[in-house]
């Protein structure tokens, strides 16, 4: 039996994978087992290559994926070039053999780089380059096992029996595939019959033609290979689970929070979380408003904020950078309102559709002029569900924006969760007007008691401005309020317990320590338990208000530090240098916008703590 | 007693602007309507115009150059219980904002955008607006303007705005009446009120404006869009000013939006009892119960 299954299901775009992944993931969850997908994929609608690479476990929900795979799944032949090198020893390769003559010349959409690499390559290991020598090769070399169907005549039996056409037959590749993993893994029918029924909920026909084609071919393939990979039962206490990607359990998290309005423009990877917002709005109502650019969602969110509305917008890179002079607004004039960021790799268009933590400094100091921000950063879909409901409460307590920063990687990675302790969730809305004479929306300070439109009158203006929100430019009173606004920052930071804006995993008194934030969470956490040294990790969640005492409490007990970020130049080693004057002299970076693997990362950590480099750069994943 | 909308604060236009004619008539239509100080919302963008707020005993918004609309947009949405009001350049509107201009068009929200139309950039000392025709040459002009002017009422016409006007800054009874026709229609409604720039444009003066305005009579603003942009069109040495169109059947956005909103806009919903969320436990589960696994151990 096997307690870890890792493997990748790639195809064209648009081709079906979804819905495979859909129907699987939902049958491995059911089934008892700990799943975690990332998904991989152009910014493209239809035809470029796209895949998902998932560990599957029956000891635990996984946290991180190997570079190496137990099985590889294949819609095309695209998928066998492009991963055949991630099989391991004794693995399996599902793929359609009426492709075993295809060389990669015939495929158009191979990109030139990766074409000129594979000529190289088999050049090397002697193989002639069409799918059957691929294959070939792997059995000798690497005792792989191809499990070849041959996808036309699978689904010429579908046809004949539903009396569909054949293009209407091709629709269903995605579940050969589904079958061909349920043989090898001896799924149990009935959890892959509730994944289909939940993914065509309402379209009976098409359900029982999927489960016919997935019967079919698990029959075939069990016959054939037996179930090699057939898993235990997961052991959780949970009764109960969800299986989420970061999009949805931050819209989730939002929700619980009481969000009322939500502004957007569209922009990957940040959209679906506002259409999931917008499709749960339910008897909450929650308005979603797709905005005509994000200069407009930024500031019609402010403007909602300012009636009492919860209000959020979510965005990436190209469009948080439109919305800076908004940020600048909402600083100067007190809104609580919340950004939800989503990074991915630029500059500019860059990799629009791949992850990346390179915008740090943006989050922390976009905006002409200074004024209070609290920048929270999220790990994992637990932090980020924790992370959506705080960030309302910080920016109304505060009165005040905050970021919420995430990731591509977290955005679309499906994870099954332990439902949310939502019992131990509060709501708070700060200090708020309870009524009287003479209302003035900036009395006092740091926090004034806040009024809604509607309730008092009251001015706002970007000006800098008087108690009753009036401009002025009087020296002495531009110091009264430029410090009123600072000093809110200072108050978060002595309010905001450091334990929960950094957090330490690892043994006590570690000899080294790994610093990261955001998505390297938990791969950061499963490295340093591979690896031999006594090391730990420290996770940043909070970067406004910084931690500086407890992060610098642990980079001075260090022997060596190592900083680990999908970015160029590991940001958040320019961040702690700024904030505690610490330099953090080795680094563990990735900027290709695929997520680190673990084994990869304890490789890096390995190098750099021997001292034989102090910068690794990652590469690993097509 | 009709009740004075004014405030303390010292008004620091130019002697002569425009704009005391605006707020003045503003004063009077809120004095006529009743408009209460806290439910009305005044939101400007930047410029001249941007300072309008602060002269006047209802709640303030001064916002971003060009970024008026949005915001007033997203205050509107949250809150439809209150009334909200634009007054923008038109340098804000057409110029730096104009793609928002569109946006509220197609939306029909109930919001009222008065445009402060003096074809200038005043407070920046009078660069060309996108209102100032081309080879026009106002006095802090290098050379005569190469761009052509923008025609903002039939560009809100084709936009989606559902009640357009036009008056004059130094007509303050008409300018009044056109102001109170803007607030009382639901829906996107767009006031052009022309102004005379006392300081950077020599060429549209008071005498300008009076010498060619010609108010509509007899013109019933329930036309067809076409018979609207024709006569529009037909303008040529005479400017027309009154209500030139009104739409009351186009569905205006809250009308648009689901049975919920209308009950309850967002503004209004509760979302804590005693600190603790709304959305419970067992309410967040039968909410997102598509998501939820029971595994079969």
């Amino acid at each position: 039996m096997n307690d870890e299954i890792d493997m990748i299901l790639g195809g064209a775009q648009g081709a079906g994978l979804e819905t495979t992944v859909q129907i699987l993931s939902s049958a491995f969850a059911s089934s008892g087992l700990g799943i975690l997908a990332d998904r991989e994929y152009y910014s493209n609608i239809k035809g470029r290559h796209s895949y998902v690479h998932a560990k599957v476990s029956s000891t635990e929900i996984p946290r991180s994926l190997e570079s190496s795979i137990d099985i590889l799944g294949c819609m095309d032949a695209e998928t066998v070039f492009t991963h055949f090198e991630d099989v391991r020893e004794e693995g399996y390769i599902i793929y359609d053999s009426s492709v075993d003559d295809k060389t990669q010349d015939e495929i158009k959409s191979l990109e030139d780089p990766l074409r000129e690499r594979l000529e190289d390559r088999f050049d090397e290991l002697g193989v002639e380059g069409t799918v059957s020598s691929i294959l070939d090769h792997l059995e000798e070399e690497k005792d792989v096992e191809a499990v070849e169907l041959d996808f036309p005549s699978i689904l010429k039996e579908l046809q004949e029996k539903y009396e569909m056409s054949s293009s209407q037959a091709s629709r269903y590749v995605s579940s050969i595939l589904i079958g061909a993993v349920s043989g090898l893994m001896d799924l149990e029918k009935n959890s892959i019959e509730k994944g289909i029924e939940k993914k065509f909920e309402g379209k009976e026909k098409i359900a029982e033609q999927n489960m016919f084609l997935v019967g079919d071919v698990t029959d075939m393939v069990k016959e054939e290979h037996g179930s090699p990979l057939k898993m235990e039962k997961l052991g959780l206490d949970e009764d109960q689970l969800l299986m989420v990607n970061g999009n949805e359990i931050t819209g989730m998290g939002k929700m619980t929070a009481g969000l009322g309005f939500q502004s957007y423009y569209p922009i990957t990877p940040a959209a679906d979380e506002s259409l999931f917002i917008e499709k749960h709005a339910g008897e909450e109502n929650v308005l979603v408003v797709q905005t005509e650019d994000e200069l407009a969602a930024v500031t019609s969110c402010i403007g909602a904020a300012l009636t009492g509305t919860r209000s959020a917008t979510a965005t990436s890179g190209p469009g948080f950078d439109l919305m800076t002079e908004g940020l600048g607004w909402a600083g100067i004039n007190e809104v609580p309102m919340v950004i939800t960021y989503y990074q991915r790799g630029g500059p500019s268009t860059g990799l629009p559709t791949r992850g990346s933590q390179d915008d740090l400094m943006t989050a922390l100091q976009s905006s002409h002029g200074s004024s209070p921000r609290i920048v929270l950063a999220s790990g994992d879909h637990h932090e980020a569900f924790r992370d959506a409901v705080k960030a309302f409460n910080l920016a109304e307590k505060y009165q005040t924006p905050v970021i919420h920063l995430l990731d591509k990687f977290l955005a679309n990675m499906v994870r099954t969760v332990p439902l949310p302790e939502i019992e131990s969730l509060t709501i708070e809305r700060g200090e708020l007007w309870e009524g009287g004479e003479d209302y003035r929306r900036f009395e006092d300070g740091p926090i004034s008691e806040r009024a809604f439109l509607g309730e008092e009158v009251m001015w706002y203006t970007g000006s800098e401005h008087t108690e009753s929100g009036n401009v002025i430019e009087d020296p002495e009173k531009r110091l009264k309020m430029k410090e009123k606004r600072m000093n809110k920052l200072d108050l978060a930071d002595k309010e905001m317990d450091e334990d929960e804006r950094a957090i330490y995993f690892g043994p006590e008194d570690p000899e080294h320590l790994l610093l990261g934030w955001g998505s390297v969470k938990e791969v950061a956490i499963d490295s340093i338990e591979s690896l031999e040294e006594k090391i730990g990790y420290l996770h940043l969640r909070t970067f406004s208000p910084f931690p500086e005492e407890k992060v610098l409490s642990y980079l001075k007990k260090a022997d060596k530090v190592v900083a680990v970020e999908h970015s160029y130049s590991a940001r958040v080693s320019e961040v702690v240098s700024l904030k505690t004057g610490f330099e953090i002299e080795n680094e563990v970076v990735k900027y290709t916008g695929r997520p680190i693997y673990r084994d990869e990362l304890v490789r890096s950590m390995k190098d750099v703590l021997s001292g034989r480099v102090s910068r690794e750069v990652l590469k690993h994943g097509p | 007693m009709a009740r004075e909308y004014g405030t303390e604060n010292w008004i620091e236009w130019c002697p002569g602007c425009g704009n005391f004619g605006i707020v003045s008539s503003l004063y009077r239509a809120f004095s006529e309507l009743e408009m209460e100080p806290e439910k009305t919302v005044l939101v400007s963008g930047i410029g001249c115009s941007g300072k309008m707020p602060h002269y006047v005993d209802v709640s303030g918004v001064h916002t971003l150059h060009g970024r008026a609309i949005p915001f007033a947009s997203g205050v509107k949405m949250a809150n439809p219980d209150l009334d909200v009001i634009v007054n923008g350049g038109d340098g804000d509107l057409l110029g730096i904002g104009a793609g928002h201009f569109v946006a509220l068009g197609r939306r029909n929200l109930d919001v009222l955008v008065m445009m402060h139309d003096n074809r200038v950039y005043g407070l920046t000392k009078g660069q060309a607006s996108p209102t100032l025709p081309r080879e026009t040459q106002t006095k802090a002009l290098d050379s005569p303007n190469i761009q052509d002017a923008l025609e903002p009422l039939p560009l809100a016409l084709i936009s989606g705005y559902t009640h357009l006007s036009r008056s004059f800054a130094m007509d303050s009874d008409h300018l009044k009446e056109m102001i109170k026709k803007g607030i009382e229609h639901d829906g996107a409604a767009f006031l052009d009120v022309l102004q005379p720039c006392v300081t950077y444009n020599d060429i549209h003066t008071s005498e300008y404006f009076k010498e060619r305005i010609e108010k509509l009579n007899d013109w019933d603003p329930e036309k067809d869009k076409n018979e609207v942009y024709e006569k529009l069109d037909r303008e040529t040495d005479k400017i027309l000013t009154g209500e030139i169109y009104k739409d009351t059947d186009k569905p205006s956005f809250s009308e648009r939006l689901s049975e919920g909103y209308k009950e309850k806009s967002p503004s209004q919903r509760p979302i804590e009892e005693d600190g603790a969320p709304i959305l419970d436990k067992e309410k967040f589960v039968s909410k997102f119960e598509e998501f939820v696994v029971e595994p079969e151990l």
